[in-house]
């Protein structure tokens, strides 16, 4: 039995433990020993992005440092770093924040217990904060470390880093808390929290792919790494203007560099105070305001009571038909689902459109991708690949088994083979995927000039790979499903066979794609579609062999 | 114990209320039913007393404290069970009672002890090392119960406590519900099961479209409805289908 720890700090440790599945680790990874692959594989494909990503910053510094050195502001790379994580925290901390505090599932366990709102406010803070701290220290270390060795830093530095590293986040965090608290008090949306929520991603979505334009379009580089070079060292441009938008930042910068003088310890305490300040108005604003918007969206809504006439039809429809629709449906309409399943849909054709309207394309915009000039076989096969791509991307088939949670036991009991049940989830899918996927082709299609020929064809071509791939999917999804869940995002986002399938879906495009170059190398184009078709039936025969074999197997082991 | 005074909760969209002016008063020392059917306003009240929906009208006093005035204290003075206990299915049993005795005070050795009392009652001692999610509805249940009863709350508040519950895990609840009440506390709990209300409570209130319409011991039933030598099952019926309203 563990002593007794304050009312806060328990809260916050189990919170963390929840939240990060630090338990859910231990139990599975150390006492039951089971699923000891999963930690391999997320470290195994961690730690090369950690190690590129440590690189690149490394690298980075250097050059920031050497072009900041030439204009006087050696800091810069401080800077920089400092904005990013600020800018970062503050933009994707509102999304984090709204959902912690007012989203989450635990509310109706925590709102009865004798627990001050400051307290469930604190806790879930510190758990989204925790979470920045590590992404942070994986930004910032680097940076902090190869600029301390190019300027030949002393104690102050460290110590001064230190302070800095702690404040950093929680001014970020702390504005958008307080900016949520004020967003769900005025507006009290939270009953609408599936409304909310497919705006927020839509919102989030608008910026993303607006911020991604701006830059394109502001700084005509399409080159990634020089465009990163160039936005962090215009020392007049976006640089000033954002430490202007956010200032700590700024603060953060000169404790850092100017550590060893007063200049440095008075920024040190600006970036202090001003964290000191926002947390109080937080937890003030958190005690008047916080526990009446919770309330708010445990409340929910009711009937009006109203009788609302609906139309009962008498006629019946296929099982497999009703059970395909019925898939498809409850993805579209669950807000979670929808947001990571169909984002894809939409931002794939508007990231292609973009460059077009870049303002560095001095003539016709349509020349940069030259796609209208390319022959309507390869525009076919083109389509055919995204089709099928696209229905690994959005994690439909992957996960159909996942997403029935608890409620498995429905589709068990009802009179289907498993042939049927399989049959079913994937004409669901094919139903959103075909639908997802022609919404972005024929606006593209029209701005490009392709031939209705070449959609048409390479339609047909993607609607034959991607069932035979939604097939795949499906099986390996009905291998090891993930039920256990109670927040249903989790089936989704959280499961390693929508991961695996988004591999197996760009492995058969890569092939794929391979056979198109190769074809278009040798000017054998016509044999696209022939392929294709041969490619789809393959796979097709492939998937029905095995759920042949395998799937009574493992749905009667679930 | 337990003082609801013209308490009033509407739900936003609704065209009535979900519970309209109840006034009740439910007694320390005693086991109080709640009884209606689905939709009645059982649940809407339970989660009003425990604080997790505001009251748009009245009082709800908890061991003298007022949850307008001063939620901390009525908190305090509750232990509650919801119907579908939603507890953190990444935690382990031990994790959640853990939290449960640091946000109520509880100190270590009457922690330790009240937990070996309870776990071993329900056999929950082997599980507490694993994930909640692991555990069956009943276990779940179970651990609720022993998280609610960790502080010995004054009043104790159960919604549905029975559903889902085997034969023998429902005789222990009853058994828990009537030691707590032996030790001086309260057992306020809404149920379906009228057999456990007529076994089990002391008095019972019938709530049907948020009134309530009867409240009383079953004698006291009986006699105000003059059917002597009736059962609650025809009592309930009778009362909730006719819906004429008459207190004890």
């Amino acid at each position: 039995m563990k002593p007794m720890r304050s009312r806060f700090w328990a809260l916050y440790g189990t919170l963390l433990k929840d939240h990060y599945g630090l338990s859910a680790a231990k139990y599975y990874y150390i006492k039951k020993k089971q699923r000891t692959w999963e930690p391999i594989v997320i470290v195994g494909s961690l730690i090369p992005v950690a190690v590129m990503a440590v690189a690149f910053i490394w690298n980075l510094t250097e050059k920031l440092f050497l072009a900041g050195l030439a204009f006087g502001q050696p800091h810069l790379a401080l800077l920089n770093g400092a904005l990013l994580v600020s800018l970062a925290g503050l933009f994707f901390g509102f999304f984090s924040v709204l959902s912690a505090f007012y989203f989450s599932t635990d509310l109706p366990v925590l709102v009865p217990l004798p627990l001050r709102s400051w307290e469930i406010l604190g806790a879930k803070l510190g758990v989204v904060l925790t979470g920045q701290y590590a992404l942070n220290l994986l930004i910032l270390l680097p940076l902090w470390l190869r600029y301390g060795l190019l300027a030949g830093v002393g104690v102050g530095y460290v110590l001064s880093g230190a302070v800095v590293f702690i404040a950093l986040p929680l001014l970020p965090l702390t504005l958008a808390s307080i900016l949520t608290l004020l967003f769900m008090r005025v507006v009290n949306v939270s009953r609408h929290r599936d409304k909310l929520s497919l705006v927020g991603g839509l919102l989030l979505l608008v910026l993303v792919v607006g911020f991604q334009f701006w830059l394109q379009s502001s700084l005509g580089v399409d080159d990634p790494e020089l465009l990163m070079e160039q936005l962090l060292s215009r020392a007049d441009g976006i640089i000033k203007m954002a430490g202007r938008v956010f200032p700590p930042s700024v603060w953060a910068a000169q404790a850092m560099a100017y550590a060893h003088t007063w200049q440095g310890w008075l920024n040190l305490l600006y970036l202090a105070a001003a964290s000191a300040v926002a947390l109080f108005i937080l937890s003030f604003l958190g005690e008047k305001v916080f526990l009446q918007g919770v309330l708010a969206g445990l409340e929910g809504t009711r009937g009006s009571g109203k009788a609302r006439a609906v139309r009962i039809e008498g006629q019946s429809r296929s099982p497999l038909l009703n059970l395909g629709l019925l898939e498809a449906k409850l993805f579209v309409r669950h807000p979670g689902f929808a947001l990571n399943g169909l984002v894809g849909y939409v931002l794939f054709p508007v990231m292609v459109a973009l460059p077009l309207f870049g303002q560095n394309l001095q003539n016709n915009p349509f020349e940069l991708l030259a796609l209208d000039q390319l022959p309507p076989l390869v525009v076919a096969g083109g389509l055919a690949l995204y089709f099928m791509f696209m229905t690994a991307m959005s994690m439909i088939p992957a996960t159909t088994f996942s997403r029935e949670g608890r409620h498995l036991w429905i589709i068990r009991s009802l009179p289907l083979t498993i042939d049927q049940v399989i049959a079913a989830k994937v004409l669901g899918a094919q139903i959103v995927n075909t639908i997802g996927c022609l919404v972005g082709v024929v606006p593209v299609a029209f701005l490009l000039g392709w031939g209705p020929a070449a959609v048409v064809v390479g339609t047909t071509l993607g609607v034959l790979l991607a069932t035979a791939l939604a097939g795949f999917l499906v099986l390996f999804d009905l291998r090891k499903p993930m039920l256990d869940w109670i927040n249903p995002i989790k089936a989704v986002k959280s499961n390693l066979n929508a991961i695996v399938g988004l591999f197996i879906g760009l492995g058969f495009g890569f092939a794929l794609g391979l056979l198109l170059y190769v074809n278009m190398r040798s000017g054998t184009l016509w044999l696209i579609p022939l392929e294709f078709v041969g490619a789809a039936l393959l796979l097709g025969l492939v998937v029905r062999s095995l759920v042949r074999r395998w799937a009574p197997g493992l749905w009667a082991r679930i | 114990m337990l003082k609801l005074e013209g308490v009033t909760k509407r739900y936003k969209g609704a065209n009535v209320n979900a519970v309209d002016q109840l006034d009740l008063t439910v007694r320390p020392g005693e086991i109080f039913g709640f009884l209606g059917p689905n939709g009645a306003g059982k649940t809407t009240t339970i989660k009003m007393i425990v604080g997790l929906l505001r009251a748009d009208r009245g009082r709800i006093i908890v061991n003298g404290h007022d949850m307008a005035a001063d939620p901390m204290a009525v908190k305090r003075s509750i232990g509650y069970v919801p119907d579908n206990p939603n507890l953190y299915p990444r935690l382990t049993g031990l994790e959640y009672l853990n939290l449960i005795g640091d946000v109520y005070g509880v100190d270590g050795p009457t922690r330790k002890r009240r937990l070996d009392y309870f776990l071993g009652m329900f056999e929950l001692t082997g599980a507490l090392g694993d994930l909640i999610q692991s555990y069956s509805r009943g276990m779940q249940q179970k651990l609720a119960l022993t998280g609610a009863l960790l502080h010995q709350p004054p009043l104790f508040i159960l919604d549905e406590p029975m559903v889902g519950l085997d034969p023998r895990s429902a005789h222990l609840f009853k058994k828990v519900m009537r030691e707590h009440v032996n030790q001086g506390n309260t057992v306020f709990f809404s149920t379906h099961v009228l057999e456990v209300a007529e076994q089990l409570c002391d008095r019972v209130g019938i709530i049907n479209k948020g009134q309530l319409i009867a409240c009383g011991t079953m004698d006291e039933l009986r006699q105000a409805s003059g059917q002597v030598g009736s059962n609650l099952e025809k009592l309930f019926l009778e009362l909730t289908d006719s819906g004429e309203a008459y207190e004890e």
